[in-house]
């Protein structure tokens, strides 16, 4: 038995937990009806959008060539060999980013270049990866993947006024739901292929997990006629979540042949931070390849992240360290550091670049956006922005380009011409002008 | 002494007002009224709107409407916050009448009208599953690696309104049923599953630990739930390392010991490892390292401690310097083949293998309330002991309908094994469901305000008091409709406090409110702090738990918090003090003479909590006091403010004081900096790890803590602070209690819960404003015993 839609009647209607709030802004900025079937015949790319908190140290960032074939300084040099994917955008701000607290709403508005509102409650921007997930996830198991390494940086990624959502998450499935990202290794290996520890296990607890929903849905319909209204709205947010799991269930079990060979189970959060950024960028590409999801948001570390990179012999605390002060000894450890974490990412970039995925490469049909949304960690602006992307798009990426854009032209325009490049044809994301012609 | 006297007249005046209050509610405000235009319009009109709002044109009719904006208007002028430096300023007089009057037309208002607030439809939160399930079950689970984090609001984790659902989140707690059930029931035929289990970075080897058998120095100690008999495979890694050759300089003797049994024993470094690693490096390193890999022992299911360690020897035996080397960060390495120990990393318990399989454990024995001694008594038995879990987590009796699923699920695990994995199917039916998962007030009647049904108020306490599901007492009494009675509500609450699970309230709110979750992200710099080890950590909170864990049990006035003349020390914390009272690694109560200690200003844990890793910060510490003992927090500071000026090398060294005055040169950071810096500089005396310290780190002079309050009040020490902030102690008690009132009904504070709040208090007076006192009032208030259903979502106001 399968979830009736009794108490579901608009999958596609954003919900905030707390109440049936309107959202008309919202409903008519995704034709999540439509954006499907538009996208169905076309080939559909990939989408990743990795984060790295606290900026780049940007003249070991910013190329100084324009055009094709530019230089790659430092902090961009590992991704030398994927340079023909690789498109440098500079003079990009997020001013919607802007706001007394200089960490706690900077994941958060990355993609949705949406200033919150003051209140310990998320109430902000929908991001633009949940826009894709639900335009173009609906036929995968997971519409979308959120990942960090971290489950918490340390001070400052919460605030007073803005709370507590915006320093932790990149993803927001509507103007008040913040996404949690998976730090454990472990659990999200096993929530994207089954518990169990051989594919017969695997396959008895899926079934299993199927009546779990039944008896759960069943349960909560009878939950639900003894609340009030809004208690009930804040229980249709756990309908949602059991339909949605359902579903992907169901999509696993027709998905099944195209399981690649798994390897075992991970014990846990390896020791070393950046072993553990490393399995993370695996488990994701292993999820690419079993087409479980097309849209992945990975934090490589948290805001205000303490990690210290010794295990490349930097013994300061990412988060101090990056409160520079213009000290030219800490703006190289600083680069190195952050070197070292597109090192990480360009590891992954060519683990996609020897994958096939149909008649290309996977990297070739992929639309990755690596970058952070903070400029000067030293002074916690929001301009001039790290800004690259990374993949072929399926052809919809040309590639190979440092294009600069008059200074501070928003961000946003690039998220609007991401959405168009994933086929969804929507007039604003944010504070958004006009889309790039020439990306 | 006339502030006393203040405070009495002001006392008189609020109840000859309230005797008229009920003809019109209005009438103390009405008396007041001209001081807005006096002290407040200038920047609140119509034109300049500063902060957003505006007193023009409004009448004391209109207080209620706007109680957001007054009751902010009282916390500003309580705390002197308002009117800003450089503006008219009322007299102490005129501030305190105004806030009176106010306070008086608002509470008579809400009397009239009252308003208990609504609590949202609340899910539990990590801690509270996990204890939950620890009442339930009997079992310790590691909540962190099942569940994801919760998100905070106003400080707190159990705040309903975010305590969202996703699909990712559902499914962790869908894995977690499953996980939970077979931990709880066992598995005979569990496949191998590793853990690993990290050391503290910078924990030092040298000194004996908590836990651990006597007689041993260093090492680790991990509580580990066995799915099964069977064989398990111990790995210690990273004990001696290459480079800087370290941990092979002489012979140590690592052991290994399950619930205090050495199960094995064998030598680390000495002549032919140091020779090995000398030779072969990175080769000789993984060749020790591999002889504590795998190590293979029969252990039967359950909890056990497993513990590493190194046997103690006399220091004349040792290299190490006598007393505790310096970890350094990065240069650990360093460091340690100077000491010349060897370290654990971290160490992996793997298994089980070849199980045989599942003794009795704790887990068992609470489940299994009868067992089937015949196939046709099975039905009959799984139903008792699914009935009985099933009552306790849905925190109600239950019905037919309540146990059809678990049943059902049973019946399926029993139809393909044994009756063990039939009841370990029902159980995690249980666990999964909604019921368990959510609680929730069901609107009696009509669509206003209704009160909470007996079963639905015995959940509520027992989340405040507990953090947990309500016991069995507590459930009796709501079936017999007896719990709502007064005198049962007053004796249930004492009971409850006295109970150990009311530790909840101190690790679970008093570390909220104090934010101690700080203290891990200090890291202090160990250049300027070399005395400091990771050890003091632990430390510094065990001694704030015990602390304030005396506080409740033996039921202080409020005000104590700040100002009581014992702590609780173990010879380390002791040492780090510079009290050399207490011996031996358990911690004794100290009494105390010297005032530097005394009540939570005196405590490591808030001292480092709110300090840099290289100095001290007046400002962060006197932020913290303005948020969580006077309640009013300060504005963040404006964007792109210029940086605290950090020493130079070469330039002449400032006192953090003389850098702080130099960064509030400018008039507009002078406005909050003159209510926050005093409040810090006088605990200036307290270095970043809570060290009593006379001169200034980097200048090298003698420390100047003095400065004055808003309200005139000098200040120069600790003790001056706490007895200035205790001088009213409805003030003091009034923060505490909105804190707290956050955390008992797990929602935000609104304005028009501020007439509960001063009630509640007020009514305390008689009490010495006890914590029981306190918690009772609380308990008893409206907000606490009542609900409304809401249509709108209620918008947060910053009033905590």
């Amino acid at each position: 038995m399968f979830l009736t839609k009794k108490y579901l009647p608009r999958r596609t209607v954003l919900r905030g937990l707390g109440a049936a709030v309107a959202l008309p802004l919202l409903d008519a900025m995704i034709p999540a009806s439509t954006a499907l079937a538009q996208t169905a015949a076309a080939a559909k790319p990939r989408v990743g959008f990795i984060y790295f908190p606290h900026g780049a140290v940007m003249n070991k960032w910013t190329p100084t060539k324009l055009g094709a074939d530019f230089d790659l300084p430092q902090i961009i040099k590992p991704l030398e060999p994927f340079q023909k994917y690789l498109t440098v955008i500079s003079e990009l701000e997020n001013a919607p980013a802007i706001a007394e607290p200089v960490h706690a709403v900077t994941p958060g508005t990355w993609l949705s270049c949406v200033h919150p509102r003051v209140s310990q409650d998320p109430y902000g921007g929908v991001t633009i990866d949940q826009m894709m997930a639900k335009a173009i996830g609906q036929d995968t198991p997971l519409p979308s993947l959120e990942v960090a390494t971290e489950e918490e940086g340390g001070e400052g990624a919460c605030d007073r006024n803005y709370g507590c959502s915006f320093g932790k998450t990149i993803s927001f499935s509507t103007p008040s739901t913040p996404l949690p990202m998976e730090h454990n290794p472990r659990k999200l290996f096993q929530r994207l292929f089954g518990q169990g520890d051989t594919p017969a296990e695997r396959e008895v607890l899926a079934r299993e997990n199927k009546s779990i929903l039944d008896m759960v849905t069943g349960d909560a319909g009878k939950l639900r006629k003894t609340l009030g209204a809004r208690d009930q709205t804040a229980l249709d947010a756990y309908l949602d979540s059991v339909r949605e799991i359902e579903r992907r269930i169901q999509k696993l079990q027709a998905n099944k042949s195209s399981q690649p060979d798994l390897p075992p189970t991970p014990a846990g959060i390896p020791d070393r931070f950046d072993e553990h950024i490393r399995l993370m960028f695996d488990i994701i590409h292993l999820s690419w390849q079993a087409n479980l999801t097309r849209v992945t948001s990975f934090m490589m570390a948290a805001e205000v992240s303490n990690q210290p990179y010794s295990f490349i012999g930097i013994s300061d605390a990412f988060h101090p360290l990056s409160h520079h002060q213009n000290n030219a000894q800490k703006l190289d450890r600083l680069a190195k550091l952050q070197a070292y974490n597109t090192q990480l990412f360009s590891e992954f970039v060519k683990k996609l670049s020897t994958t096939h995925d149909g008649e290309n490469t996977m990297l070739e049909n992929s639309l990755i956006l690596f970058g952070s949304n903070m400029s000067d960690s030293n002074l916690h602006n929001h301009y001039p922005l790290p800004t690259s992307l990374v993949g072929g798009a399926a052809g919809k990426l040309k590639g190979n380009q440092h294009l600069k854009y008059a200074a501070k032209t928003p961000l946003a325009n690039l998220h609007l011409t991401l959405m168009e490049k994933v086929g969804i044809d929507i007039d604003k994301v944010g504070d958004s002008k006009e889309r790039f012609k020439e990306v | 002494m006339l502030k006393r006297r203040t405070t009495l007249c002001a006392l008189v005046a609020l109840l000859s007002v309230n005797a008229h209050a009920a003809d019109d509610p209005y009438a103390a405000a009405r008396k007041q009224w001209d001081k807005f235009d006096t002290y407040c319009t200038k920047c609140h009109n119509n034109d300049d709107f500063s902060g957003g709002f505006s007193f023009d044109g409004l009448q004391p009719e209109d207080l209620a409407t706007h109680g957001k904006i007054y009751e902010q208007a009282i916390l500003k002028l309580n705390a002197g916050m308002m009117p800003p430096l450089g503006q008219k300023q009322p007299t102490m007089d005129e501030r305190k009448a105004l806030v009176k009057a106010l306070e008086t037309s608002l509470d008579a208002v809400a009397a009239a009208n009252p308003n208990p607030g609504s609590e949202m439809l609340h899910r539990l939160n990590r801690t509270e599953y996990a204890n939950a399930i620890r009442d339930l079950l009997d079992l310790e689970i590691n909540s962190a690696d099942l569940l994801p984090k919760d998100v905070e609001s106003s400080g707190f984790n159990n705040v309903a309104s975010v305590l969202s659902v996703s699909p990712s989140f559902l499914e962790q707690y869908m894995l977690a049923a499953r996980e939970v059930s077979v931990q709880a029931i066992g598995k005979p035929n569990a496949a191998p599953v590793s853990r690993v289990y990290k050391g503290a970075p910078n924990a030092s080897e040298n000194q004996h630990i908590d836990g651990l058998p006597l007689g041993t120095r260093g090492g680790m100690v991990v509580e580990h739930d066995f799915p099964a008999d069977g064989d398990y495979d111990f790995s210690v890694s990273g004990l001696v390392g290459a480079g800087y050759v370290w941990g092979v300089m002489d012979e140590n003797q690592l052991i290994i010991t399950v619930d205090d049994d050495k199960v094995f024993q064998a030598k680390v470094g000495g002549k032919d490892d140091l020779r090995a690693v000398d030779l072969k490096q990175a080769e000789g390193v993984g060749m020790i390292n591999d002889r504590f890999r795998n190590i293979r022992h029969f252990v039967k299911a359950g909890k056990h401690r497993v513990g590493v360690s190194f046997i103690m020897r006399s220091s004349a035996e040792t290299i190490e310097p006598l007393h505790g080397f310096v970890p350094v960060d990065g240069m650990a390495v360093l460091v340690q083949g100077v000491s010349g120990g060897p370290r654990i990393d971290n160490i992996t318990v793997a298994g089980p293998y070849n199980p045989k399989g599942v003794s009795e454990t704790a887990a068992r024995d609470k489940i299994f309330i009868c067992r089937p001694a015949q196939p046709s008594e099975e039905l009959a038995c799984a139903r008792r002991i699914l009935g009985n879990l099933a009552q306790q987590a849905f925190r109600r009796p239950v019905t037919d309908d309540d146990l059809a699923s678990p049943l059902q699920f049973y019946s399926g695990g029993r139809e393909h094994g044994s009756f063990d994995d039939g009841i370990q199917k029902g159980l995690m039916a249980i666990l999964a469901s909604p019921k368990f998962l959510y609680r929730a007030h069901s609107p009696s009647g009509s669509s206003g305000v209704f009160a909470l049904s007996d079963n639905e108020l015995a959940t509520r306490l027992a989340f405040f008091l507990w953090s947990s599901q309500p016991d069995n007492e507590l459930i009796a009494l709501a079936q017999a409709n007896k719990l709502h009675e007064s005198a049962t509500l007053q004796q249930q609450v004492k009971r409850m406090l006295a109970d150990p699970r009311a530790n909840a309230l101190v690790v679970n709110f008093a570390f909220q409110w104090l934010h101690v979750s700080g203290l891990e992200q200090v890291n202090p710099d160990k250049t300027i702090f070399p005395q400091f080890t990771f050890d003091l950590i632990p430390d510094f909170r065990k001694e704030l738990e015990l602390f304030i864990g005396e506080q409740f049990r033996t039921d202080r006035p409020v005000g104590e918090l700040l100002t009581a003349n014992y702590t609780y020390l173990n010879e380390r914390l002791s040492l780090h003090y510079g009290l050399n009272v207490v011996r031996g690694g358990q911690f004794q109560r100290v009494t105390l003479k010297d005032p530097q200690r005394f009540g939570l200003l005196g405590k490591g844990a808030v001292l480092m909590t709110t300090s840099y890793a290289n100095r001290t910060s007046p400002v962060i510490r006197g932020a913290w006091i303005l948020d969580k003992l006077i309640g009013t927090p300060p504005p963040s500071p404006p964007p792109n403010v210029e940086a605290f000026p950090e020493t130079q090398e070469g330039a002449v060294a400032l006192t953090v004081r003389e850098r702080l005055e130099k960064h509030r040169s400018n008039a507009t950071c002078k406005t909050c900096h003159s209510i926050i810096d005093p409040l810090g500089l006088s605990l200036e005396n307290y270095n970043s790890v809570g060290q009593w310290q006379l001169k200034d780190g980097d200048a090298g002079v003698m420390i100047d803590t003095s400065g004055t309050l808003t309200d005139g009040t000098p200040v120069k020490s600790p003790r001056d602070l706490a007895l200035a902030l205790t001088k009213d102690p409805e003030r003091f008690a009034s923060t505490f209690t909105r804190k707290l009132m956050i955390f008992a009904l797990g929602r935000n504070l609104e304005y028009y819960d501020m007439p509960t709040v001063r009630k509640i208090v007020h009514n305390a007076a008689k009490d010495d404003y006890k914590l029981s006192a306190l918690v009772l009032g609380i308990v008893q208030s409206d907000a606490f015993l009542r609900d409304k259903p809401v249509l709108e979502k209620d918008v947060t106001v910053a009033t905590q």
